[in-house]
């Protein structure tokens, strides 16, 4: 029996198909030309429509959340798929006051989502600043945590750890809610081995039914100054600190820089992964000025991604939002040693500005494979193929990563054009 | 009138305008002048953000300036603000989606452009919606959304408005996130906004001029 359905693909072997489209991916992130256009899809949520089953079911089931993965890519024969991209389990157990989730906070069927707070109030600067992790224990994760409260009983971390003479001072960990907080901050522990564990599991699967592993899979980092915005000031907080604490906001960048930096490159020198996923957020047209965005935000971005190209990691970035007016500083970045996933800039003009640079991930629009037509999707895969894969560096996917609500029928037909018209 | 006010607002020169605010009312200035002064000087920082010389940090802070502002004004106020008649405008952040950014610049954008606009935050049931549009009687409604989901929940508000026999009296525009054109014709509603500017000329080009009715 056929393993592949599709007219390019009949008769080739699970090994043949699973080395073939790990090249077509790895061709395009490196600039250069695969032999057709890979195609990615973010599929999210779509798997429990596809399956008819709730979203809940899909994160808090893993073996029916693996079963549709495995289903969907059978039927559709993506390049590479994606399930979910947040598991929920380590911030159930610490109840973190940052995320709602389906079944929990939300309905069954509602869709994960982040609630910004301003845990990081604009007077904790100054000590966020003398020693970032030990006001992350004692002020940060009682305020973002709710079962890690007992932290904030603590002493200094520093007046145990430092030795012989401050030994003494150990029974405060013995506290009920310190000792509470421990206890739930092991759970997470073994929530997040479980998780690491399915992760594992699903790439083997997938890759015995010829589906290479994610290239996304690597260190997950944030630019320094979504670092500071997104689960830190929130989004108030920060705009407001670029007009009334620029320096100390410029400070903690930095620090972030440094952590962020450290451990992307031990981990990926750890698991042998070679590649970051970096969500940009408030980088985008619309935020901040060209001006603010050359001090705040550009200078430590492009830090952090030339820095880990030295490290032989290539940063991949989610270029969120509409960056059609900041383009030209992404042209400096060294050439076919990053890539970027585009939500919603002009797909055309990023081609012609940065497609010598990175290899572009992006261009199909998520509301018209909600309610376009078969006839509009082809065509738009078209010119997509034709323009933006033009000489390869190109990488077919949605611009959101989520693909819920996506007609099924639109969803075959747009895979079917990315192979028709996607062969060089 | 104070010029010099209007420009430590408008230049978010922040301690300067508080503490010129608060001299002007010791020395005796009504304190419905230093409003007007504030209205004016909102009026400089939009044309900026429409100009893009200004961005959200501004906006931002101009809002915070505001607010410190009336807060050292209002209790010098004797009696109810004179209020002129203004053209009711009624923005969401649709049901399921709990994302405010976008909505909140619309809402500040519509608001100094004049609009009497009733903000019902985020993740608003199509039903709420509703009955803001009937209490208010307002002829134009914006429907933010930021993630996909927003799609369905757009179409399902205007069906709702629809269902209650509104949707003859009310212009509706859908905006944000993952929302393009597409998403217009999909909810059935009337226009597709790119962003607050956006907002604010359709909306005075539905109900005929400004915000002033």
């Amino acid at each position: 029996m056929d393993v592949a359905k599709n007219p390019l693909d009949k008769g080739k072997s699970k090994e043949e198909l699973l080395a073939e489209r790990q090249q077509r991916i790895n061709d395009a992130l490196q600039l250069e030309k695969p032999d057709r256009v890979p195609l990615f899809m973010p599929a999210g949520y779509l798997l429990a429509e596809y399956g008819g089953v709730t979203h809940a079911e899909q994160h808090h089931n893993f073996d029916t959340a693996q079963e549709l993965l495995e289903a969907f890519a059978l039927d559709f024969e993506p390049d590479s798929v994606l399930g979910l991209f947040n598991n929920p389990g380590p911030s159930l157990v610490l109840g973190d006051r940052m995320t709602r989730w389906p079944g929990k906070q939300l309905p069954e069927n509602g869709s994960f989502q982040f609630d910004e707070h301003e845990f990081m109030k604009a007077e904790d600067y100054d000590d966020f600043l003398a020693d970032p992790s030990d006001w992350a224990i004692r002020t940060y994760l009682p305020r973002a945590f709710e079962k890690l409260e007992g932290f904030k009983i603590l002493p200094p971390f520093i007046m145990w750890s430092f030795g012989h003479y401050h030994l003494g001072n150990l029974p405060m960990y013995a506290a009920p809610p310190v000792r509470e907080s421990l206890e739930a901050l092991g759970e997470a522990i073994q929530v997040a081995l479980q998780d690491a564990a399915n992760m594992g599991e699903s790439t083997e699967r997938m890759a015995e039914l010829g589906f290479p592993p994610t290239f996304l899979a690597g260190a997950l980092i944030e630019a320094p100054f979504d670092f500071m915005s997104d689960t830190l000031r929130g989004m108030r907080g920060i705009m407001l600190d670029i007009m009334r604490r620029p320096e100390k906001l410029l400070a903690a960048e930095e620090k972030a820089l440094k952590y962020e930096l450290e451990f992307a490159i031990s981990f990926c020198q750890a698991t042998g992964l070679k590649r970051a996923f970096i969500p940009l957020h408030r980088g985008s047209d619309g935020f901040m000025s060209l001006k603010q965005f050359e001090r705040f935000y550009w200078p430590q971005l492009k830090e952090m991604m030339v820095t880990l190209v030295e490290h032989d990691i290539m940063p991949i970035c989610f270029y969120e939002g509409v960056w059609d007016q900041r383009l030209e500083y992404l042209a400096d970045l060294p050439k076919g040693k990053t890539a970027g996933w585009f939500q919603r800039s002009d797909i055309f003009k990023v081609k012609d500005v940065v497609g010598d640079t990175m290899c572009i991930i992006g261009g199909m629009r998520n509301s018209l494979l909600t309610n376009g037509t078969v006839e509009k999707v082809r065509a738009r895969t078209k010119e997509l193929c034709e323009r933006v894969g033009e000489g390869g560096g190109f990488i077919m996917s949605t611009g959101v990563g989520e693909m819920e609500g996506s007609d099924l029928e639109l969803v075959r037909a747009w895979a079917d054009a990315t192979r028709e018209f996607g062969t060089y | 009138m104070s010029d010099q006010l209007i420009k430590y607002i408008a230049n978010m020169q922040e301690e300067e305008a508080l503490a010129l605010t608060k001299e002007m009312l010791e020395s005796g200035v009504a304190p419905m002048e230093i409003l007007d002064d504030c209205r004016a000087a909102m009026d400089i920082v939009g044309n900026r953000f429409e100009n893009q010389e200004y961005f959200i940090p501004e906006l931002i802070l101009a809002g915070e300036i505001l607010k410190s502002i009336t807060a050292v004004v209002r209790p010098h106020i004797e009696g109810e603000e004179e209020v002129g008649e203004a053209i009711p405008v009624v923005v969401g952040t649709v049901a399921g989606d709990i994302h405010d950014i976008g909505k909140d610049v619309v809402v500040f954008m519509l608001d100094i452009n004049g609009f009497e606009v009733h903000d019902l935050g985020v993740d608003v049931p199509p039903q709420v919606f509703v009955d803001k549009i009937s209490e208010t009687e307002a002829s134009v409604v914006a429907l933010s959304g930021f993630l996909t989901l927003s799609f369905d929940a757009m179409k399902e508000t205007v069906e709702a408005i629809e269902a209650a026999g509104l949707r003859e009296g009310v212009k509706i525009m859908v905006g944000g996130g993952a929302v393009d054109e597409g998403v217009s014709d999909y909810a059935a509603a009337d226009a597709y906004g790119e962003d607050a500017m956006a907002a604010v000329s359709l909306a005075k080009k539905w109900t005929g001029g400004n915000g002033r009715g």
